[in-house]
């Protein structure tokens, strides 16, 4: 060794530094476009190619003054490790930025790439071998300078070789890394590139001082190979393709190992890339990982088919809780439920059994006919088991299975049902004995709880969009209903009128109109129809059209509520009614006729007496009696008005409405407050009865459709 | 709500607890709706413990009326509430239907 060791020696200083000068610069640029990748990637090929081809140069012309000693000595032996240096640096910087992030885990395809683009070198390289040898064999002739090409051209391939697998095994490596292994690695890529400084100081690796740190490099690199997470996620095919790529790279490690090895200490060549330390520590690493990879791919050969079901399993479960956000229907979850159930137990026969309304129909079959089924759905019957967990690992034992010949040994029925509803039941059926043992069980039964929560929550979003269908009909309904309420009364100077309605629900059952009967004359009505909700809307809209219909005519208020109460018994269900009150006011005559069927006492304040009292009318509800026999329990009075009396016409939703206490408003505390407020405006008093009233229930205490009317006479206007 | 019958001989009382609403006449609906209560010829309902009625109780009450008053089974209302009664009066009620008192008047009246 000693004898070539001599290249290797720092023959100029003044020689390195200017190499070094000329280089700095030239690295200072290098970091300059760290920012653009492409640059800095040609920038390496360029260096890459360089340093190669002056490496050759150099060799080549070292060689000629070995074979021609008195030839002059044009070679820089020293250059040589700089650009070794330099040429490996470029190769890998070029891989390490090359090196793409792990897309999905196609772990074959990258072990494909590996050997396609890098391990094949090796083969080039020995059949380069093998070609020199053969020429040179047969023209019968020595020839250094080519062999010096060939060993040159081999330790190019070897660099590439190298460079590109280790950047390959990089990635894999580091497949579900934590942070420990993520710097473990960083330390081991810095103390690798540290062994080059060996090279270039041209110390001799091998020396008895750097053994022990060798040694420790060693158990690093052990350490680092025990990283192959990803040899789990090969399925049994992927792995059996993995060995035999994984053989061929073992193969290239070899031949390169091999080959480098034969020609160190070569007398016929004046290099030797095997004093590089790098190249022995990066090999070293590439091939103990492949080896790693190689024997636990192949010892997890067997095992691997059960990891392979495990995931399957998972991603048929990731695919069942997922169907509602891909827009799934039912159907397309049950053909997902039977294709996973009968992978996951690996039965060799199934069929399903949906359920709808009250018929079954088999909706899946696997490797059985509709006969079969039709006998061993009569045996179960027979048996009483239906829709139950039931397992019968031996078919065999039971005679009545036994009888129907039936070419499967064991059996499990699971039925698909919620507490509330059965949304089928699965067979499954296995030719062997003990078809079902409990982790498969277990996973079944994991896949149809999967189902059916599924298929509920299924039911459960196409419920939530008829709601929502509704809730837009409903709103519908509101500003339908809003619309038959009438906003503006007539001005005029003789009365003034305020109101207020709200509906407890979207829709409800309160009403008040009007109607103009002749310029003197203004029926007004209001009424309360039992229930709330839409049922109370459509009588309340009912109520409005026979108020204007029978009104056309004019009728008296007492007279209206018999006609209209003949007229609701033919309409009404059994349990409704419909409370009102109709009032007539006629100006001219400064008086009002009302009528009172059922519906709350009307509040009045009498502004000559100074009196506030409730009209005490007797007056049966609409729709109660349903015969002639109405036309007694209805009375009709006649007031005369003073300017200045108050009317408070209102429905029970006002005085029987609750607070926290659960008392009621009352009669008596809207007595109390148009004692109060008589002398306001209209407007004001409704405004002064309404606060109060929020302030007794409290906020958002609404149970009952409230209406209020407050209407105040005035003085007639002398006519301007 | 709670409803309880106690029969004796050819009459029924009935008693009503808590509030008649809309969720609870339901219930008073399904009682009086039992062909069974068509053998009785009197039905007395006692109303102390009852609170509140809504207009869906009354409903209940006023659909089986006329199915009563055909059957000449009598309905009698006893023990009232006044906030109650005044529910039953303002609807006029109180003319087509026998409220009375107390029991002892219920029984005088439903013996006539």
């Amino acid at each position: 060794m000693f004898n070539e060791r001599k290249f290797f020696l720092p023959f100029i200083k003044q020689n390195t530094t200017n190499t070094q000068k000329q280089l700095l610069p030239k690295l200072s640029t290098v970091f300059r476009f760290m920012l653009y990748k492409t640059n800095v990637k040609s920038l390496l090929v360029t260096a890459a190619i360089i340093s190669w081809v002056l490496l050759l140069g150099n060799v080549l012309l070292m060689a000629e003054s070995v074979r021609q000693p008195g030839a002059i000595k044009l070679a820089l032996p020293y250059i040589n490790n700089l650009l070794i240096i330099v040429f490996i640096l470029a190769v890998f910087l070029f891989q390490r930025l090359s090196a793409n992030n792990l897309k999905g885990i196609d772990f074959s395809s990258y072990l494909w790439n590996l050997f396609s683009k890098a391990a094949i070198a090796a083969y080039l390289s020995i059949a380069l071998y093998f070609a020199y040898k053969l020429s040179t064999g047969y023209a019968r002739l020595q020839s250094p300078l080519l062999l010096h090409i060939v060993y040159q051209v081999n330790f190019g391939l070897l660099v590439y070789f190298l460079a590109k697998s280790f950047y390959i095994w990089r990635q894999l490596l580091l497949y579900h890394k934590n942070k420990f292994l993520q710097v473990a690695w960083e330390w081991f890529e810095l103390l690798l590139f540290s062994t080059l400084i060996l090279t270039l100081l041209n110390f001799n690796y091998t020396n008895y001082i750097f053994l022990p740190l060798f040694g420790l490099f060693g158990c690093y690199i052990l350490f680092l190979c025990t990283n192959l997470k990803w040899v789990a996620y090969l399925s049994f095919n992927k792995k059996s393709r993995s060995l035999v790529l994984l053989g061929a790279i073992l193969v290239s490690c070899y031949i390169f190992t091999k080959f480098f090895q034969e020609f160190s200490d070569s007398q016929e060549l004046v290099i030797d890339y095997s004093d590089v330390g790098f190249l022995m520590l990066a090999m070293m690493f590439v091939g103990c990982y492949t080896l790693a990879a190689f024997l636990v791919s192949l010892f997890s050969l067997p095992t691997s088919s059960v990891f392979e079901q495990k995931s399957e399993d998972l991603l048929n479960f990731q695919r069942l809780s997922q169907s509602i956000q891909q827009g799934q229907n039912e159907s397309q979850v049950y053909n997902t439920l039977f294709e996973s159930t009968i992978k996951a137990s690996d039965a060799t026969a199934a069929w399903f059994e949906m359920v709808r309304g009250n018929n079954t129909h088999v909706s899946h079959l696997l490797n059985i006919n509709n006969e079969q089924i039709e006998r061993i759905r009569h045996l179960l019957l027979a048996y009483n088991i239906q829709n139950i967990d039931y397992i019968n690992n031996n078919l065999d034992r039971n005679t009545g299975f036994r009888d129907l010949a039936l070419p499967w040994k064991s059996l499990i029925i699971l039925p698909i049902k919620s507490k509330k509803h059965v949304f089928g039941t699965l067979y499954l059926l296995r030719d062997i004995e003990q078809g079902f043992d409990r982790e498969t069980v277990n996973v079944l039964r994991t896949f149809t709880s999967q189902t059916i929560l599924t298929i509920e929550n299924l039911r459960l979003v196409a419920e939530s969009l008829q709601n929502e269908r509704y809730k837009e009909e409903l709103k519908i309904a509101t500003q339908v209903q809003e619309s038959l309420i009438p906003k503006t009364f007539p001005t005029d100077s003789w009365f003034e009128i305020a109101t207020h309605a709200v509906a407890a629900k979207e829709v409800g059952g309160d009403f008040y109109d009007f109607l103009q009967l002749s310029e003197s004359r203004i029926a007004i009505i209001i009424g309360d129809v039992s229930g709330k909700g839409i049922s109370a809307a459509f009588h309340m809209a009912q109520m409005k059209g026979i108020f204007h219909g029978l009104m056309q005519q004019d009728m008296p208020p007492s007279e209206f509520m018999k006609q209209a109460n003949s007229a609701l018994s033919r309409c009404l269900e059994k349990t409704s009614f419909i409370t009102s009150s109709l009032y007539i006011i006629d100006y001219r005559m400064q008086g009002f006729m009302f009528a009172r069927a059922g519906h709350c006492h009307t509040l009045y304040y009498n502004a000559m007496m100074e009196d506030v009292f409730y009209f005490q009318t007797d007056g049966l509800g609409l729709g109660i009696v349903r015969d002639k026999s109405y036309n007694n329990h209805v009375r009709e009075m006649y007031y005369d008005y003073n300017p200045g009396d108050v009317m408070v016409i209102y429905t029970d939703g006002i005085v029987e409405a609750r607070n926290a206490e659960n008392d009621e408003y009352g009669e008596d505390r809207l007595k109390y407050m148009l004692t109060q407020t008589y002398h306001l405006e209209a407007e004001d008093i409704k405004c002064a009865i309404i606060n109060d009233l929020e302030d007794f229930t409290g906020p958002d205490n609404l149970y009952d459709d409230q209406t209020l009317l407050v209407i105040k006479f005035k003085p007639v206007q002398p006519k301007a | 709500m709670k409803i309880t019958q106690d029969i004796k001989e050819s009459t029924v009382i009935m008693t009503l607890d808590g509030e008649l609403d809309a969720s609870s006449s339901v219930i008073l609906d399904e009682e009086l709706s039992d062909p069974e209560i068509m053998k009785y010829s009197k039905i007395l309902v006692d109303c102390r413990n009852l609170n509140y009625i809504s207009s869906a109780g009354l409903g209940v009450f006023i659909s089986h009326l006329q199915r009563f008053e055909d059957a000449q089974i009598k309905l009698i209302f006893f023990n009232m509430q006044d906030k109650v009664r005044n529910v039953f009066e303002i609807l006029g009620l109180d003319l087509l239907m026998t409220i009375v008192t107390n029991y002892e008047e219920a029984i005088t009246i439903a013996d006539e």
